[in-house]
């Protein structure tokens, strides 16, 4: 008989170490409730909440099919994978464990392997081809990325042909879908009223990556991170700033080592603005609104949790606190409840993805806010989708429309 | 078809085809709790009952096929006690609502799958509290884990275990007609179930620490109080490692200071000590540490009765103890002033230590004493520690007389246990030196609550039933379960017939 060898079957869950076997199976990550943490705490996964419940929908379960996986008594299945990509790797799971794990990052390694074993999920085959291939997730001609420009009434730097410090990464939602592009409109205003020098991609920007990783395509990650890493190079740019989460995450967090060679500094929009803000000392006025504010995954857990880097949590609510009157969500900052769109789930199991924002926007609705705010457009997307869905009065915005309204 | 496949088809028409599962990484999901040291155990099916009536027709199915059932809540426990190998896994946490809150006649109807944590926080909106607040798992355990294991937890000093605040429990039975019944005032059709004692015997303590051995609890009607609005935490370090005065300050805390007291635990010196050298963040004096640390909670209705409390406390500790911050050895602990009560605190304590470094076994020894008893108890443990420290797995740690939980009158729980590298090799060796443990703990006189399999199984081995006993627990095992198809290996049965008495081990002087 063959000696089992995890270490050579499983290359990518290797590369995590002991840490795939830490999980002692507690099952805090199933639906820790606690009115004693600040903020509170009301439940940990969405994914569970939404589906049969069986333990592989949430962190133990996954834990322990890892666990059995790397000690030989599981194989990798097509089945398998059917469950672990409707996990939009939120990382509640890894907030609430009372161990250092990054739960996330131990599921996208899961998935690398079952797309090494061809067990990856169908619907995501087209997608992360078109990353590649069109250099953008949706299937659309990247030249469509420069559509939104046509609309501002100024001209942008186009990074490609002037060397500017500072590059705004749109992103692919924002530039490709119609009714998102308001956030790269508006983030293009705020800049230029705020007088940054600043360039854009236009139709050469190339897709961060950000859902072949967390879906464990690592060729086609690697694919577009190299040609972004060549774009970057070339460009000479000291500061992306992007108003997208899940590219910030993937820039700040996934192309560490290529944004520490270059010496490149990668802010969130808001982070960037906020600070230029607060700074400059510019006035904002006040909207006369009342909003509330959802915490995408990709700005807080999913690099606050265990990556060292502070999560943006107060950021946008010191600037929502000067422009509307904020109410919040029973769930907050690093508890709160995921929009659900995230982990390829959106794209794999968009009746799951739409379920779980119908139960984040009700959250919202029970503020009574007028807007829900984010700032990324993948969770605007989802969100919308929802509220449409609900049909209710509440309106999606992105916090760069606001902020435009409140220094206009 | 398999009988197995014939049960799986029919209970799929109870609950609908996404509320039950075969496939095998579902199985491998459910293999193990936080009891690494048994080997996996994969049930032949797992099921998510949505209600009582469900549960019921699962069970009648399970008899017409003689499959065997294993009811699981959160899956938290540490003594094998919610795995089962083949047959049906009741996963009972969709069973989590909150039925009715009497506000007016303070008690509470839930469904058994709800957590600890998530009915404590809905119920704090209320400013009620069940007092003793589940076991230290309590974000994930459920009730019905708490009342199936006799759990003690925060709040017990106080509040008693968790039995202790029951009223009674709707349960499914394991027979053939799934019988569905209610216990404590809840079995007269006419009253609200608003106390324990009076309808009948009392049926519920049949199913309290049973280890779902004797039915499938779907509802529990559980005791309510109104939230005890002060609460303040004192620290003290002992001038010696001394547990004749452990004991003798147990006695006067309870004697003295009573209902006072929310909880008091004693951390031995040596915890102390390892936790000194795990912190990060080290104080650059070098600490004082002297002797084991009384870390007492008390809480009042009124500010100036807290006062008194704490100064009633401080009274009894001042010769034998010194006050005592954890800043002494963590710059970044909190001060006992600005200390504030935290559900993590009551439920996070315990699993950061299960493993400290991946991945561990862990054989936990936790039982319940007179504390009297500490002194001896604490020579005994020290004594078999030096006598089986060449049977420990190599590299483990043990802590057999450790952490120390004062529960209501002369009770108190001793938390403990050791643990290995989690692999095979050590697994078996792990399991022989644990039940050994738990057999010698059993003869002096210790009484265990959560039991699950190695524990149930280690009192049978250690010879503490009488006959008579025995036969009085099977046949009312008989009465409830008669096909024999409930939890079976725990307490050693394997079916009516089977001679439990094989099973005690003579132990080697």
């Amino acid at each position: 008989m063959t000696e089992f060898k995890p270490k050579e079957k499983y290359k990518h869950l290797n590369k995590l170490g002991d840490i795939i076997l830490q999980c002692i199976s507690c099952g805090d990550c199933r639906e820790a409730a606690d009115y004693t943490s600040e903020p509170q705490k009301w439940g940990v996964c969405v994914a569970r909440d939404h589906t049969s419940g069986f333990e592989a929908f949430f962190g133990r379960g996954k834990m322990q099919i890892i666990r059995s996986l790397w000690q030989g008594k599981l194989e990798l299945s097509k089945d398998l994978g059917e469950v672990m990509y409707q996990c939009p790797t939120c990382n509640a799971c890894a907030e609430t464990c009372a161990y250092d794990m990054d739960n996330a990052a131990i599921y996208e390694a899961l998935r690398a392997e079952l797309i090494d074993a061809g067990c990856g999920l169908e619907a995501h085959v087209p997608m992360n081809k078109a990353m590649v291939e069109l250099l953008n997730p949706y299937e659309r001609d990247n030249k469509q990325k420069k559509d939104w420009l046509g609309k501002l009434d100024f001209k942008i730097k186009d990074a490609t042909k002037e060397k500017v410090d500072v590059l705004y990464f749109v992103g692919c939602t924002a530039a490709l879908t119609p009714e998102i592009q308001t956030v790269a409109i508006n983030t293009a205003k705020v800049l230029k009223k705020l007088d940054i020098d600043f360039s854009v991609y236009g139709e050469f920007e190339v897709c961060c990556g950000s859902v072949a990783k967390r879906t464990g395509d690592l060729n086609v990650f690697n694919s577009v991170a190299t040609k972004n890493f060549e774009l970057f190079k070339k460009s000479g740019v000291k500061t992306i700033v992007t108003s997208c989460a899940g590219c910030y995450r993937t820039l700040k967090v996934d192309y560490m080592d290529y944004m520490e060679d270059l010496v490149i500094e990668v802010l969130h929009t808001i982070e960037f603005i906020h600070k230029i803000i607060n700074e400059q000392e510019f006035q904002l006025k006040h909207l006369g609104i009342t909003a509330t504010y959802h915490d995408p995954c990709h700005t807080g857990r999913n690099v606050g949790v265990k990556e060292d880097i502070n999560p943006l949590y107060e950021e946008p609510r010191e600037i929502l606190r000067k422009i509307v009157n904020l109410v919040e969500m029973k769930t907050i900052k690093e508890n709160t409840k995921c929009c659900g769109a995230g982990g390829g789930v959106k794209k794999g199991f968009p009746e799951l993805a739409l379920e779980i924002a119908k139960s984040r926007v009700k959250e919202a609705e029970d503020t009574r806010a007028q807007y829900l705010v984010s700032i990324c457009p993948f969770c605007y997307r989802n969100l919308s989708d929802a509220i449409e869905d609900l049909n209710l009065n509440m309106k999606m915005v992105d916090l760069m429309e606001l902020i435009y309204q409140a220094l206009s | 078809m398999s009988k197995v496949k014939n049960a799986y088809k029919e209970i799929e028409n109870v609950v609908g085809s996404d509320f039950i599962t075969d496939k095998d990484f579902m199985k491998a999901a459910y293999s193990r709790n936080v009891d690494p040291a048994f080997p996996d155990r994969w049930a032949d099916m797992i099921v998510r009952p949505e209600s009582t009536e469900e549960v019921s027709e699962i069970v009648k199915i399970a008899n017409k096929y003689k499959i065997h059932m294993v009811p699981r809540g959160g899956g938290a426990d540490l003594v094998g006690g919610s795995v089962s190998e083949g047959g049906i896994l009741l996963d009972l946490t969709r069973m989590n609502n909150i039925l009715e809150i009497n506000e007016t006649d303070f008690y509470c109807v839930v469904e058994t799958g709800i957590t600890w944590g998530n009915l404590i926080s809905q119920l704090h909106d209320k400013g009620l509290t069940t007092g003793v607040l589940g076991p230290g798992s309590g974000f994930s355990a459920t009730i019905g884990g708490g009342l199936s294991n006799s759990t003690a937890g925060f709040g017990s000093t106080k509040y008693g275990v968790v039995p202790d605040i029951c009223l009674g429990v709707e349960v499914v039975l394991p027979n053939p007609q799934g019988t569905i019944i209610r216990t404590g005032a809840a079995a007269n059709r006419y009253a609200k179930p608003f106390c324990r004692y009076g309808v009948a015997p009392d049926f519920t303590g049949l199913f309290m620490g049973d280890v779902g051995s004797m039915g499938i609890k779907t509802k529990a009607f559980l005791k309510l109080y109104p939230e005890t609005p002060f609460k303040a935490q004192r620290y003290y370090m002992l001038h010696r490692n001394d547990y004749n005065k452990v004991y003798e300050l147990m006695n006067k805390l309870r004697k003295e200071v009573r209902d006072g007291l929310h909880d008091v635990l004693v951390v031995p010196l040596i915890v102390i000590q390892l936790l000194a050298s795990m912190v990060e963040n080290k104080p650059i004096k070098r600490p004082r540490l002297k002797g084991p640390v009384f870390s007492i909670m008390v809480e009042a209705v009124d500010e100036r009765i807290l006062n008194v409390y704490l100064e009633k406390v401080n009274e009894i500790m001042k010769e034998e103890a010194r006050l005592f911050e954890w800043q002494e050895i963590d710059t970044e602990a909190t001060l006992s002033k600005d200390w504030k009560f935290e559900l993590k605190y009551a439920y996070n304590y315990f699993n950061k230590y299960i493993s400290i470094a991946p991945p561990k076994i862990s054989c936990t020894t936790c039982h319940k004493i007179p504390i009297s008893d500490l002194p001896k108890i604490a020579q005994l443990s020290a004594e078999f520690e030096n006598k089986h420290r060449n049977e420990l797995p190599l590299g483990s740690i043990s802590l057999f007389a450790t952490v120390i939980f004062l529960l209501p009158n002369g009770n108190c729980v001793i938390v403990g246990g050791f643990n290995a590298d989690n692999v095979d090799e050590q697994r078996e060796k792990s399991m022989e030196l644990w039940h050994k443990k738990l057999r010698h703990q059993v003869k002096y006189g210790g009484v265990h609550y959560w039991l699950g399999e190695a524990i149930s199984q280690s009192i049978v081995e250690a010879d503490a039933y009488t006959p008579e006993f025995i036969t009085f627990f099977k046949d009312m095992k008989k009465a409830v379960d008669p096909n024999f198809l409930l939890s079976p290996k725990k307490f050693h049965m394997y079916s009516y017939d089977h001679d439990i008495s094989t099973h005690i081990v003579k132990e080697k002087e």
